[in-house]
């Protein structure tokens, strides 16, 4: 609880510490240290259970026993589930789908929460309602009227046809409305007084202030955009087209029994990695942001 | 970017200009314009013709690309794409593209449906033994024998009982493909342990003398017995111990319903008291074949599409036998599983013509046996010579004469949509809840009627 | 920051800046300006492509669901029935909607709960500049970037009293696992553990960008004035991110009320799990197929999301402190 409370920048000098002093030094452990340590360990070590299973065979996940360590770190099930699954082409189709798609919601989420906070509008409050509704209609309800529409648009097999009934996007409007909503009007002001345009304002005011909310509604994207499972199932037939959790399906029937859970944990391994480096490279910019040239009025 | 961002400019453009807007504005018209014409039923009470196949197929050419639907049951996808690999290369009229529909029956399903609104059908698809019914029901898939005859395939030399178990009103609506039966998988250290003879129980009684030797072994193991996770299985192999005490959820010739019946009762309050009085039979929470390879219980019953993967992970000998007895019927008590081939209806002639050469090719005695070896599944042509198959796996030859002893599975459960799905609850209450059987069965009677009320009777 | 008022929130609020003369008023009695004609057409350029969207792919399915939930309509079928309502009254007299509901309503407040105090803790270690908070910030948002579906495997191999670890931990010091799978209470204590392990990235990352954006100046003079950390975090912290805890709380809720994956791989059955999300999808794929009643199901569920969405927005954002 009082980790917030060390300031980031301190500029006035509070009596503080010097870096290296022992009091310094304890108190990093205890307040920085220990409870990050532990917040980590509780996350992660179903992941690393999940990591471990992944280089076990199946004698070794079925057993009463509590072997933590596999036998041999031999990759063998993931050489299996590449060989099973044409990963090059369904990561391809996956990048493109989560590239292209996410980058348009993120674009659209901008021009909207903009609109509602700072564009004169008559009944605003109604659209931003509309547009939350999105957020409470479940996707399985879209499936067929969708199906029905893209099928009938041409677009079955398509790329455009995977992304475009997902670019509809309430989660990202709704958080940067928020985010634009706590913004200094202050700076707004000044701006509009300077004669600078809605398009000016937008873009070289608002979005570089919020960038940690931007990147984060472009994280949440792209995950959503990555794991999108049961309209990429449906819209498409063409083996080519498939993206990485449809095609994973070919390993996950339900009758292929235990003996295929270590390969599906490589899978779902290898699936899971380039999300997370998207996310290493992101989250300086969910963090960085703002600490560095706080927005003073 | 992290500095101070505001620095004053000249005034630009705004955004979107009016006839670009217009342009948007209109595209979203026209699209909803198109909408309105969607994929909803018909409710003008003009309900759609009987399917039947008065077609004469020899004026038909076949199409040259079909699409097969799978959701690779058994692991199944490499062996069905070389297959499939080789049937492109024997022929230059067709080409088939496998299609992963699904990871289950019910997402491959899912997925034929929406399909069914909208365009994009298959030209063959599988569906498990609960779901071709539906579409019989449905109308959306159309009858084989017209097409059988057209493309010379030999209906006689299926197994019977897999051949039967897909027909209705004198049609055959699929053809057999991944079929499997349950067998008793056993562990013969624990066997031996117990002193027990190296053979599966002739009937549930024999078993339930057995089960203290085997809890008294020495082995550890949490139970005797372990009964398959409920979910997707208790409706299916629950048939063995109904039958063999003379009941059954429904009968295999019409749409009765007898799970409340005094012998049906009787058969589930055995298991129930196996759970709770004697103490040797537990319940699996996800799959009992890995329980069983585990060594946690010392037998089990589970399809034969388990076979290869137990004995694969399994670090002691497995024996397997037929399923048990019971006390008024010992022999049929076994049911069959698995999944079929079928050809939706509202797809071009041509595509169902091609569609039907495929799956004669497909089941070819010969690839009837490659498909078998690779999955655990049982051949489905009896030429097929299963010689090399049983030598490899003689537990497999049992999965083989276990066919004779089998039986067509009850109405109730294969023709009533969701009735699996009731089925596995109230024996949940009874299994894990300890509920009453004979209150639970009357609920399940209740449940079922208005199922078939509701869902099987307006469309026969 | 006492100088900052709230921007233009709603559309009749007259935007700062040059035109906050006291001829906005009048103006507005007269009907919009040439210059509001112009902000209303940049709206429009601005919301309108995701507004066209959102009709096209939310809103028609929406509606065509709705009509969905008048009919008896068997799935796959070309013909079906009108009946009105009668969907509606057998969901709501049939002795299944109260424990339906009931289950509905114990997984979306203990998820929501959950994860929501744990991700702000969490937010509040991770935004320490200390070394080696990037890789446990990668760490701790991991579980979110996993399919429901992998999630779900990953448990069932941890919970699963015979082949899991912790069966096997707990045979370790003579005692049996609890029968996760068996007992439908202890089946949703279960899913709800891996729904708010699965979530709380999702939460911390949220508050974390939440946390970057107060202003430092206000902790430090806080701590000049002697506040503890305490109070500053209760009387501070807090309310500077109640517009992050509104948005959170709201999408927390949405996202939990429509939880399917998860729910489907480790508890296919829906003993003890069965919410009103995933009764729509028995009732339409793995029970008799009656999508009219599952449309009709979804359609409570969606009704359900509007009313606690409008009441959150109506009770709870008068209360949200922007800046």
């Amino acid at each position: 609880m009082t980790a917030v409370l060390t300031p980031a920048t301190a500029d006035q000098p509070p009596p503080r510490p010097r870096p290296l002093s022992r009091t310094n030094l304890v108190a990093t452990i205890t307040t920085g240290y220990v409870p990050l340590v532990l917040a980590t360990l509780v996350v992660v070590l179903p992941l690393v259970w999940m990591v471990l299973a992944s280089f076990k065979t199946s004698s070794e996940l079925l057993t009463q026993r509590l072997d933590v360590l596999p036998s041999s770190f031999a990759p063998t099930n993931y050489t299996t589930a590449a060989d099973r699954v044409p990963f090059g082409r369904l990561f391809l189709n996956s990048l493109v789908v989560t590239a292209v798609g996410s980058a348009i919601k993120v674009v659209l989420a901008i021009m909207t929460a903009y609109a509602l906070v700072f564009v004169r509008f008559p009944f605003k409050k109604v659209v931003f309602g509309l547009v939350l509704a999105t957020l409470m209609v479940p996707p399985q309800v879209s499936v067929v009227p969708n199906y029905v529409l893209i099928v009938g648009l041409g677009g079955a097999n398509t790329y455009w046809g995977i992304i475009l009934p997902g670019l509809a996007t309430g989660f990202g409007t709704f958080l940067l409305r928020q985010q634009f909503m706590s913004l200094p009007a202050s700076i707004i002001e000044a701006a509009e007084l300077d004669g600078a345009g809605h398009w000016r304002r937008m873009t070289q005011i608002v979005v570089p202030i919020s960038t940690p909310a931007i990147a984060t509604v472009a994280l949440v994207n792209i995950v959503f955009e990555w794991n999108e499972y049961l309209w990429p199932l449906v819209i498409v037939t063409d083996p080519d087209m498939m993206t990485l959790p449809v095609g994973l399906t070919l390993l996950t029937n339900s009758e292929n029994g235990a003996d295929s859970y270590g390969i599906l944990m490589a899978a779902t391994v290898m699936v899971v990695l380039p999300v997370l480096l998207v996310f290493a490279a992101f989250q300086r910019y969910i963090v960085a942001g703002l600490t560095q040239g706080a927005v003073k009025d | 970017m992290s500095q101070y961002p505001f620095r004053p400019a000249p005034l630009s453009g705004v955004g979107l200009d009016r006839r670009r807007f217009l342009s948007l504005a209109g595209l979203g018209l026209s699209a909803a314009a198109l909408a309105a014409c969607s994929g909803g039923p018909d409710t003008s009470g003009a309900g759609a013709s009987a399917a039947t196949d008065d077609t004469d197929w020899s004026t038909v050419r076949p199409a040259a690309a079909i699409t097969f639907w799978s959701s690779n049951p058994g692991a199944s996808q490499a062996v069905t794409q070389q297959l499939i690999d080789a049937y492109n290369a024997s022929q230059s009229e067709t080409k088939v593209t496998l299609v992963t529909a699904g990871a289950n029956y019910e997402e491959i399903a899912q997925k034929f449906q929406t399909a069914q609104a909208g365009g994009g059908l298959p030209d063959v698809t599988i569906f498990s033994d609960v779901w071709w019914f539906r579409y019989y029901m449905q109308k959306t898939i159309i009858p084989l024998d017209g097409l059988a005859e057209a493309v010379d395939m030999d209906l006689g030399d299926y197994r019977d009982q897999f051949v039967a178990d897909y027909q209705y009103e004198g049609a055959q609506w699929a053809i057999p493909w991944a079929r499997s039966t349950p067998i008793f998988y056993y562990n013969k250290d624990h066997w031996s342990k117990a002193g027990l003879e190296d053979r599966a129980p002739e009937t549930w009684q024999e078993f339930e003398e057995w089960a203290p030797k085997l809890l008294a072994a020495g082995t550890g193991v949490q139970a005797a017995f372990q009964l398959p996770a409920l979910a997707g299985y208790a409706g299916w192999t629950f048939q063995n111990n109904l039958w063999g005490w003379g009941g059954g959820w429904g009968s295999p010739d019409d749409f009765d319903v007898r799970c409340d019946a005094t012998e049906s009762i009787a058969a589930l309050q055995f298991l129930q008291d196996a759970v709770y009085k004697g103490g040797w039979a537990g319940v699996a929470s996800n799959s009992a074949p890995n329980d069983l390879t585990a060594a946690a219980v010392s037998a089990t019953i589970s399809s034969t599409g388990d076979l290869v993967g137990i004995q694969k992970s399994a670090t002691f000998p497995v024996g397997a036998g037929f399923l048990p007895g019971g006390p008024a019927e010992t022999s049929p008590v076994c049911m069959t599983g698995g999944a079929g081939m079928g050809i939706p209806k509202d797809i071009p002639k041509e595509n169902q013509l091609a569609a039907a050469k495929f799956i004669k090719f497909m089941t070819e005695p010969e690839n009837a046996v490659t498909f078998s070896a690779a999955t655990g599944y049982i051949p489905v042509r009896k030429s097929a010579d299963v010689s090399q198959l049983t030598a490899t796996n003689p537990l497999l030859q049992i999965a083989i004469d276990q066919l004779e002893v089998t039986r067509t599975q009850d109405r109730a459960r294969v023709f009533f949509p969701g009735a699996d799905q009731a089925m596995a609850n109230s024996c949940a209450n009874i299994l894990t809840q300890q509920a009453d059987v004979a209150g639970e069965m009357s609920a399940l009677k209740a449940a079922l009627t208005t199922i078939y009320d509701r869902d099987v009777k307006p469309n026969l | 920051m006492a100088a900052v008022t709230a921007p233009a929130d709603t559309g009749t609020t007259t935007p700062a800046g040059a035109t906050a003369t006291p001829a906005g008023r009048r103006r507005r009695r007269r009907g919009p300006s040439a210059r509001d004609r112009r902000d209303y057409l940049v709206f429009i350029a601005l919301a309108g492509p995701n507004l066209v969207l959102i009709a096209l792919f939310t809103y028609r399915p929406l509606f065509e669901n709705i009509y969905y939930s008048t009919l008896n309509w068997t799935l796959g079928a070309t013909t079906a029935t009108s009946v009105g309502l009668a969907n509606y009254r057998e969901f709501f007299t049939s002795p299944d909607a109260a424990s339906i509901l009931t289950t509905t309503a114990v997984f979306t407040v203990a998820t929501v709960g959950g994860s929501m105090v744990l991700g702000l803790m969490v937010a509040l270690v991770l935004n320490r500049r200390v070394r080696g908070v990037g890789f446990a910030r990668a760490a701790v948002f991991s579980p979110f970037v996993l399919s429901g579906v992998g999630v779900g495997l990953v448990w069932l191999f941890i919970f699963d009293p015979v082949v899991g670890v912790i069966g096997a931990l707990l045979r370790a010091v003579g005692r049996t696992s609890p029968e996760w799978f068996n007992d439908p209470t202890l089946t949703l204590v279960m899913v709800i553990i891996v729904y708010v392990w699965k979530n709380l990235g999702y939460v911390a990352v949220i508050y974390l960008a939440g946390l970057q954006s107060i202003n430092k100046d206000l902790l430090e003079a806080a701590a000049i004035d002697g506040a503890g950390p305490r109070r500053t975090f209760f009387s501070i912290v807090l309310p500077l991110l109640s517009p992050t805890t509104f948005f959170v709380l709201l999408t927390s809720i949405l996202n939990s009320l429509q939880a399917f994956d998860l729910l489907r791989i480790m508890n296919p059955l829906g003993r003890g799990t069965n919410t009103l999300i995933y009764e729509a999808y028995l009732q339409a794929f793995a029970g008799s197929n009656r999508v009219g009643y599952s449309a009709t199901i979804s359609t409570v569920l969606f009704g359900l999301l509007v009313v606690l969405t409008i009441v959150q927005l109506v009770l709870l954002e008068r209360r949200v402190h922007y800046r």
